[in-house]
């Protein structure tokens, strides 16, 4: 018992009792200093209201909607390819693509926001280049920061879930071929009815564990566009630190308790797939 | 029977361009970067063309004077000593803790495993305000100790090391037992050797999680002698205080690099470590 007293002592002051408290002061008006004071429900009827939060709740489920399942998708597709025996060079693939994965978010965002600039860039002098005669102002000008920021997610973690396709194709070992073989499936076909059903699992677990955390999303966003220009690509966990910052504490954590939500149905998902796998 | 048979040759072609296509496009932010740091401020803001990619003569000054701007010396200091210190006890903490749960028998075990579990499951944003005030409370704001204490014992740490040492065969620590050995030595002499591949993996996502940590650090440190790599590099990107952009390339390298580099020099271990969480199918 000795050995636990510790470790729970720090989850139970750092994350089970804040968690706690953190919902019930979605209740109250808190700027930090003096008590806070009981609202009720003022805070969520505000959030309804809220045109920022209402931006971040948009733009936080469509980043999800278009990240999650594009990346796990792409990475099925990329790994099958790579798993196949015709193909060469896997282990260098493997180590490039895993390579974003160990790198900071604030680093990639930092220098993908200098890759996207309009004149020293990268991007838009190649599109130019391209005969493109007018590439957008990537980060500043309609919908083009939230696309910049959902593709530089896809491209840094499209590695990792590569390598655990890897591994659960690799697990599945030459059953399938020979199953496939048995059926004459080939191809794409093949892929899609025999391959992808058998790494459902992976599947679920890939879109369950992305889709929680990109609900969470925030380094990016700050580090690329502050959630700028005019609340274009803020998200909610960008909220809840703007929220924080200004002092509007119980509203704050109002927009955590709407996250908490949103993680729940995230987390649900995986649990009754696998209820359902089990019976 | 053609067992051996795979997609024709020009889909075979068109497969390994797209693969290796995206593969490369992992390494074009970080050799742009590189790059850049090399160029003078005017090459770096003049507008692209064939002839301006590359550095026309590769300046290093940027670096000496990235460390100076930057204050680089100290940021690199203080992600050292937080990355260190919080893996080698978090790996500790959570190693005990998993022992604990896997090969001990005592009353509430089943509630409090619950609640570890439930740790994981919530997000950083629901717990970092109270977080942030019992931090205060303790003195951990504003200093190294405050990026170190909380991320002493983890959820996925602990259930992590539940896992690797649930694993190990009973009669060995019934063994041990019967030699008179106390549960630190069995854990020490039988479960620590035994689980050393997780205890390693864990060790690896400690410290990569350590050092490119960046919600809670950007909440618990005001002062700039206790910003640690992603707060400097954030701060960077926004200007505060280098505009130059070589500069701010060559700051971006030397944070970097040294890990990219330790990626290179083991990456079976790391991919083995990071992707630990999604192995167990």
């Amino acid at each position: 018992m000795g050995f636990l007293a510790f470790p729970l002592a720090v989850l139970l002051v750092f994350t089970l009792i804040p968690t706690a408290l953190g919902v019930g002061l979605s209740l109250f008006q808190w700027t930090g200093g003096g008590s806070p004071r009981y609202i009720g429900s003022m805070n969520f009827s505000a959030l309804l209201d809220d045109d920022r939060v209402g931006a971040a709740l948009r733009n936080s489920l469509i980043y999800v909607l278009a990240t999650v399942p594009l990346t796990t998708i792409a990475a099925f597709l990329v790994a099958s390819a790579v798993h196949a025996r015709w193909f060469r060079g896997r282990a260098a693939v493997r180590t490039l693509l895993f390579l974003p994965t160990i790198v900071s978010i604030v680093a990639i965002g930092f220098v993908w926001r200098w890759l996207l600039n309009d004149r020293a860039g990268l991007v838009s002098p190649l599109l130019r280049a391209l005969g493109v005669a007018a590439p957008p102002r990537w980060l500043e000008e309609g919908p083009w920061p939230m696309v910049c920021i959902i593709l530089v997610s896809i491209w840094r973690q499209i590695g990792f879930c590569v390598v655990i396709y890897l591994s659960a194709l690799a697990a599945l070992g030459a059953s399938v071929d020979e199953a496939a073989e048995l059926d004459g499936a080939t191809g794409l076909r093949r892929l899609r009815h025999v391959t992808f059903p058998r790494v459902s699992r992976t599947t679920v677990f890939l879109l369950a564990t992305g889709a929680i955390g990109a609900l969470q999303v925030f380094d990016i966003v700050y580090v690329m566009t502050a959630g700028e220009p005019t609340r274009a690509s803020t998200v909610l966990n960008y909220e809840v630190y703007r929220n924080f910052s200004m002092g509007s504490l119980g509203f704050a954590s109002a927009i955590g308790v709407l996250l908490l939500a949103l993680t729940a149905m995230a987390g649900a998902l995986q649990f009754a797939r696998r209820r359902g796998a089990a019976s | 029977m053609n067992a051996h048979r795979g997609p024709a040759l020009p889909a075979r072609l068109i497969v390994h361009a797209l693969v290796w296509g995206l593969a490369l496009t992992m390494l074009v932010p970080f050799l742009w970067m590189v790059l850049t740091s090399l160029k003078t401020d005017a090459e770096a803001t003049a507008p692209l063309s064939a002839a301006s990619l590359l550095p026309s003569r590769p300046v290093f000054e940027n670096y000496p004077r990235a460390f100076e701007e930057a204050g680089l010396a100290r940021v690199y200091r203080n992600s050292l000593i937080v990355a260190t210190v919080t893996t080698l006890l978090a790996v500790s903490h959570n190693a005990l803790a998993g022992y604990a749960f896997a090969k001990l028998r005592f009353r509430g075990r089943r509630l409090l495993l619950a609640c570890v579990v439930a740790t994981m499951l919530l997000p950083i944003q629901c717990y970092f305000l109270f977080a942030y005030v019992f931090a205060g409370r303790l003195g951990l704001v504003d200093n190294l100790q405050a990026m170190i204490v909380p991320f002493l014992a983890s959820g996925f740490g602990i259930l992590f090391m539940r896992q690797a040492i649930q694993g190990i065969p009973e009669d060995l620590f019934d063994a041990g037992r019967l030699d008179g050995m106390r549960e630190l030595d069995l854990f020490w002499t039988i479960a620590r050797p035994a689980a050393w591949p997780a205890i390693a993996a864990l060790a690896i996502i400690s410290f990569v999680n350590a050092w490119n940590a960046f919600f809670w650090p950007l909440i618990v440190t005001d002062s700039p002698e206790h910003r640690t790599l992603p707060l400097a590099i954030a701060e960077l990107s926004a200007g505060v205080y280098v505009q130059s952009w070589p500069v701010q390339m060559a700051a971006a390298t030397l944070m970097v690099l040294p890990l990219i580099g330790v990626f290179f020099l083991c990456q079976r271990a790391f991919v083995r470590g990071l992707t630990s969480t999604g192995l167990k199918e």
